[in-house]
């Protein structure tokens, strides 16, 4: 059937066609949804408990203002948003009968989808189609927030990303959060499964979406939220979780992404104004926008700005601009979203999600299959996928890779910290490029590649064959001496 | 030290009189309802106290001087709660104008820590050794750099020991009329303390500021906690944080009071921003105050909150002074009765006799009063008892219904919180049970002492401790809104109430073992089929651990709970029996004087009596000058 020379996608896609034989018409739909996925950009949700900042980190990810966001809870449907030759709306009804298009507008550059009659309660899903080429890489997926008061949009999204549901329907997770809520902890073990598809250290990220918040808007607020960060990425009980923890300010980015000339205009003319003049009115949000003689701009154009930056970014751009660090739009801009950690993000994104994406999609689609498998055995040939299945999973190094990955920051294995943190590096935890891989620069030599895995290698087999080494600690050395000598075999020659 | 009615030093009553009692009764009017201060409370109580010495009573006197102390030490807790990082301990230090409290983007309020009035600056420390559960806490002194480390997160992973709770003192005008400021742990952090412990604080306080920021509306949690704290405390005020922050806390202010309305939680919100007031603080500028929304917030605590408990105190106060004012009186009365109709004496001596006779078979233990309170007690220690049991066995039900079906590895990390929160809710559950069998109980016993209030002595019902605010309508004319709450009345359960609820429910959560995911590893080695039928055994395994484990907590939590229960009712009864036996022996003293004085009075010449019935009117207008201070202190012109 498949070859085990073949990379994993084409044999999940083989599996599937396979698949659609055996099961017969009766499935064909799934599996076509499967096949569909597989082919398609990575799936990535955003999740979170309610008002995370969801909807403002898909905005500042696609960088145009997509996705409505309010001060109230605001995304009540699970939202798909993908990349697409026209703009178009389909809302899927629960009823499973046919998507339906249905008319949008515009409001200020969010789309503003008109469901007309219908309830929230009564649709699967709303799928908006948009010719971007963020969202090429990469589906994103809007979720309604968990801990609403309204319980029943918490639920859609538990529905959503359930482990245990029968189909899992994204590949990868973002879980935004504001600080790290006890909550937050069992919603994201709640998504957690330890083999299969959703949240998984291996294709999770945690980000503190609102990180300017943590230090109320002080200058330093993202300093201190990276600190905040780290520690959590230490705590065990996370660990096992979340790949990463990352802060974003969300709404800077957003903002920063989709900054408007006039916008940088009216930034400019409150920058001329002497900051001892200024300073008083900076204190609240609501000073700001009271109207004062002194300074320039309507209550209304203060209001917008407040609105677009928050008082972080007003307070962090007014002494960018004071001091030329940046003189027009682009560069406030760029330095923005620098600041707003969305680049380390993006970045993370790339190396943990868009690079290892057939693996993940190949994954899920593997793992959507079995499912269908296993809800009815005695149809002939599906012992025969099954095991199939199995032999890809077992088999295939990428999946050990993971598999070990999660075994590591599940705190499984037993070792030395330094040892421990070495495999993860080697199997790929901070990006799957060689260099990423043996903790080199981006601008290594392929001597010193070649040089640095020979010694890794080394290194891992004195490990594996320690008497001091627990099983599976050697049993996870052994993984990466494999990716070792993947990185040899895979150079160009 | 029974005293002949004749013989009363009339000078020596004269003392008190003078110490402002004319002049009181005078002022009152004008100088009636909106007092600061209870001054006049305190003068009034030590007036009453010295006229019952001068008429030798010195067991009433006694009953004075502890009511006194609780009026002169007046205790006002206010805790302030709500989920971390919310910015308590900033509103807190914003409050007191002074950075008590730790504030930090990371590290947590991890310790409750008490803010009270002192002349000078001290704080202290309520520490165990962290092995020996079981040794007496002490109290050490420390130094305000100290504070940090122990009270926040730091403390908990101290090798060493274990902090209670931090308290300090502090000297500012908002304190001073007992005011005691609490800050909790926040709800939710991780390694922070669960919910539970913030209600069990609850129920120890007299007002609740609950605190959530303008970042966003309610959450699904906060409802439910602002729900489940109502009952334990109806005195709540919403606060708002970081409104300088936020350009839209109008919007989410007006969310909130939806939410609220909606969730039927009557409480009122407060937008403030401590950021403000810290710099409104720092440069003295009253318009910046003004906005951080503390001006409205200081003005509850001092006008409503403090004032509330203080109304409370004088309520009871006046009320009291004027029992005790008739019960001086009553025995002037029957004498003075017997000596204007001879005819009548008789009649009063028999009466009284009746009631002396009565009120003898009220005093030692086979009375029948005594007896239903200990038998009421034993009843309601086994049924509360019963009740927890009941109520736990339920839990262990539904957690062993949850585990047949699923795999304890995937479910373990959410039925764990999902017990601690259910068990918590049945300890809240339990302990009101509690509170309101006890004072429906108090209320049997002090019906054993209706008799007393149908003859000779109007007035002199005994009262039932429990209710006693709750019944209060003295003052028709005062907001009575905030004092007759059920959580008011119960004054003497909640000195009884050890809270050692609460940290029993900590304690016991930290102990529910926390089983690992130690089989993923596995998969790698063995590939997954192999491990299938090696899965049943342990989903099996996993089961019988879990439920064993739910089981030992659940035990864990009922031994401490009912073990805490039985103390608390061990306690009000024997607070209760005190009670009634001491009012019993003092009616039993005031009758026996009247009934020897009515006595005297049949054996006494045409001349004497008239003598003797214009001393007892002098006397009688200095009693009634008691009475009067207690209408005064309570409005006066009545």
């Amino acid at each position: 059937m498949s070859d085990e020379k073949q990379p994993l996608i084409a044999q999940a896609r083989a599996l599937a066609i396979e698949a659609k034989r055996v099961l017969g018409p009766e499935f064909t739909t799934e599996v076509d949804t499967i096949l569909g996925r597989i082919d398609e950009p990575l799936r990535v949700a955003i999740a979170g408990k309610v008002k995370a900042g969801k909807s403002t980190l898909l905005n500042a990810l696609v960088g145009e203002k997509l996705a409505p966001t309010d001060t109230g809870e605001c995304t009540k449907v699970v939202t798909w948003y993908r990349d697409g030759h026209t703009y178009e709306v389909l809302v899927e009804p629960t009823d499973g009968s046919q998507p339906v298009q249905v008319p949008f507008r515009r409001d200020g550059g969010a789309v503003d989808i008109d469901l007309g009659s219908r309830r929230a309660d009564d649709i699967r899903r709303i799928n908006v189609s948009w010719p971007s080429s963020s969202l090429r890489k990469m589906t994103l997926i809007d979720t309604p927030g968990v801990d609403s008061v309204n319980s029943e949009i918490g639920e859609r999204t538990v529905r959503f990303l359930d482990s245990s549901q029968e189909s899992t329907q994204a590949d990868a997770v973002l879980y935004l959060m504001k600080h790290m809520h006890t909550s937050d902890l069992h919603l994201l073990e709640a998504f957690h499964d330890d083999e299969v598809s959703s949240p998984n250290p291996v294709n999770a990220i945690a980000i503190l979406s609102r990180a300017d918040e943590i230090g109320v808007g002080r200058l330093d607020s993202m300093a201190s939220a990276r600190r905040i960060a780290a520690r959590y990425e230490d705590d065990p009980k996370l660990r096992r979780l979340v790949q990463i923890v990352l802060p974003v300010a969300g709404l800077l980015a957003e903002t920063a992404r989709t900054l408007t000339q006039q916008e940088f205009n009216q930034l400019s003319a409150l920058a001329a104004v002497p900051p001892r003049d200024l300073e008083v009115h900076l204190l609240s949000a609501d000073r700001f926008i009271e109207a004062r003689a002194e300074t320039p701009l309507t209550s209304l154009e203060r209001a917008h700005l407040l609105d677009r930056l928050g008082l972080f970014g007003i307070r962090l751009s007014l002494p960018l601009l004071r001091r030329n660090v940046v003189t027009n739009s682009s560069e406030l801009s760029d330095e923005l979203v620098e600041r707003s950690g969305l680049v380390a993000l993006q970045q993370i994104l790339a190396t943990l999600f868009v690079d290892r994406a057939d693996v993940l999609k190949a994954r899920s689609g593997l793992l959507a299959i079995e499912r269908i498998c296993l809800r009815d055995r005695t149809r002939p040939g599906v012992d025969q996928l099954l095991v199939e299945i199995e032999r890809i999973m077992a088999g295939a190094h990428p999946f050990k890779e993971l598999s070990s990955l999660a075994a590591l920051r599940g705190g499984t294995v037993k070792g030395k910290t330094k040892d421990l943190l070495r495999l993860e590096r080697d199997l790929g935890a901070t990006g799957a490029t060689p260099w990423q891989r043996l903790g080199l620069t981006e601008n290594a030599t392929l001597d010193d590649v070649r040089t640095a895995t020979y010694s890794e290698i080394a290194t891992l087999q004195r490990l594996a064959e320690s008497p001091f080494s627990s099983h599976d600690l050697a049993a996870a050395c052994r993984v990466a001496i494999r990716s070792m000598e993947a990185l040899l075999v895979a150079e160009p020659a | 030290m029974t005293r002949s009615a004749d013989s009363l030093p009339v000078s020596g009553i004269n003392a008190p009189a003078v110490e402002g009692s004319g002049t009181m009764t005078n002022q009152a009017p004008n100088n009636a309802v909106d007092t600061r201060t209870n001054a006049d409370v305190i003068s009034a109580l030590r007036y009453g106290r010295e006229a019952c010495e001068t008429y030798g009573r010195d067991d009433i006197a006694k009953r004075i001087t502890e009511l006194l102390a609780s009026v002169e030490e007046p205790d006002v807790r206010v805790v302030v709660v709500g989920e971390f990082k919310q910015g308590k301990s900033s509103l807190i230090n914003a409050l007191v104008r002074e950075e008590i409290c730790h504030v930090d983007d990371d590290i947590a309020t991890a310790v409750a820590t008490a803010i009270r009035f002192g002349e000078t600056f001290k704080a202290s420390a309520v520490i165990q050794p962290i092995d020996d559960s079981s040794a007496e806490p002490q109290t050490i002194m420390i130094d305000r750099r100290e504070i940090r480390a122990y009270t926040t997160e730091l403390a908990q992973s101290r090798p060493d020991i274990v902090v209670k709770g931090v308290e300090v003192e502090l000297n500012r005008p908002l304190l001073r009329e007992g005011l005691m400021i609490v800050d909790t742990p926040g709800v939710g952090g991780l390694g922070s303390a669960h919910s539970t412990a913030a209600l069990g604080a609850l129920s120890l306080a007299d007002a609740v500021l609950f605190v959530t920021d303008a970042s966003q509306e309610l959450t699904r949690t906060e409802l439910d906690f602002l729900n489940q704290a109502r009952d334990l405390c109806p005195n709540i005020v919403c606060l708002l944080t970081k409104t300088d922050f936020y350009p839209a806390w109008r919007k989410v202010e007006e969310l909130n009071r939806g939410h609220l309305q909606r969730a039927n939680v009557d409480v009122r919100m407060i937008p403030i921003s401590s950021a403000l007031r810290d710099f409104a603080v720092k440069r003295n500028d009253k318009e910046l105050n003004r906005e951080s929304g503390f001006p409205t917030l200081l003005n509850i605590l001092k006008n409503e909150i403090v004032d509330a408990a203080g109304t409370a105190d004088r309520l009871r106060a006046s009320k009291e002074l004027a029992a005790i004012g008739e019960q001086l009186a009553a025995q002037f009365k029957s004498e003075k009765q017997a000596l204007e109709d001879p005819e009548a004496a008789a009649a009063v001596i028999k009466d009284l006799t009746e009631s002396k006779e009565k009120l003898d078979e009220m005093q030692g233990r086979a009375a029948r009063w005594s007896t239903t309170l200990g038998d009421g007690f034993a009843d309601l220690s086994s049924n509360v008892e019963f009740d927890f049991r009941a109520r736990m066995k339920t839990v262990v039900l539904e957690v062993d219904t949850a585990l047949e079906e699923t795999d304890p590895l995937d479910t373990w990390s959410e039925l764990m919180p999902w017990l601690v929160n259910r068990v918590s809710g049945e300890v809240v559950a339990n302990y009101r049970f509690l509170t309101e069998q006890s004072a429906s109980l108090s209320a049997d016993v002090g019906s054993h002492f209706d008799f007393a209030g149908e003859k000779a002595f109007e007035s002199l019902k005994i009262d039932n401790p429990l209710r006693v605010l709750g019944e209060i309508t003295l003052a028709e004319d005062l907001e009575m809104k905030n004092v007759s709450t059920a959580g008011k009345g119960m004054t003497l359960l909640r000195s009884s109430y050890s809270g050692v609820l609460m940290c029993t429910m900590i304690g016991s959560f930290a102990a529910i073992p926390v089983t690992t995911p130690f089989i993923i590893g596995a998969g790698l080695v063995f590939g997954r089929k192999g491990i299938k039928d090696e899965e049943e055994r342990l989903v099996a395994q996993r089961r019988a651990q879990a439920r064993q484990a739910a089981r030992r907590y659940c035990d864990d939590v009922t031994f401490n709970v009912n073990k805490d229960s039985r103390d608390t009712l061990r306690r009000v009864q024997r607070q209760l029996r005190d009670h009634y036996s001491e009012r019993t022996k003092e009616l039993q003293r005031s009758t026996m004087e009247a009934r020897k004085a009515a006595a005297e009075a049949e054996k006494k010449t045409v001349i004497e009596r008239t003598t003797r019935i214009r001393e007892i009117d002098k006397e009688l207008t200095r009693i009634a000058t008691i009475g009067a201070r207690a209408a005064a202190l309570v409005g006066g012109n009545r």
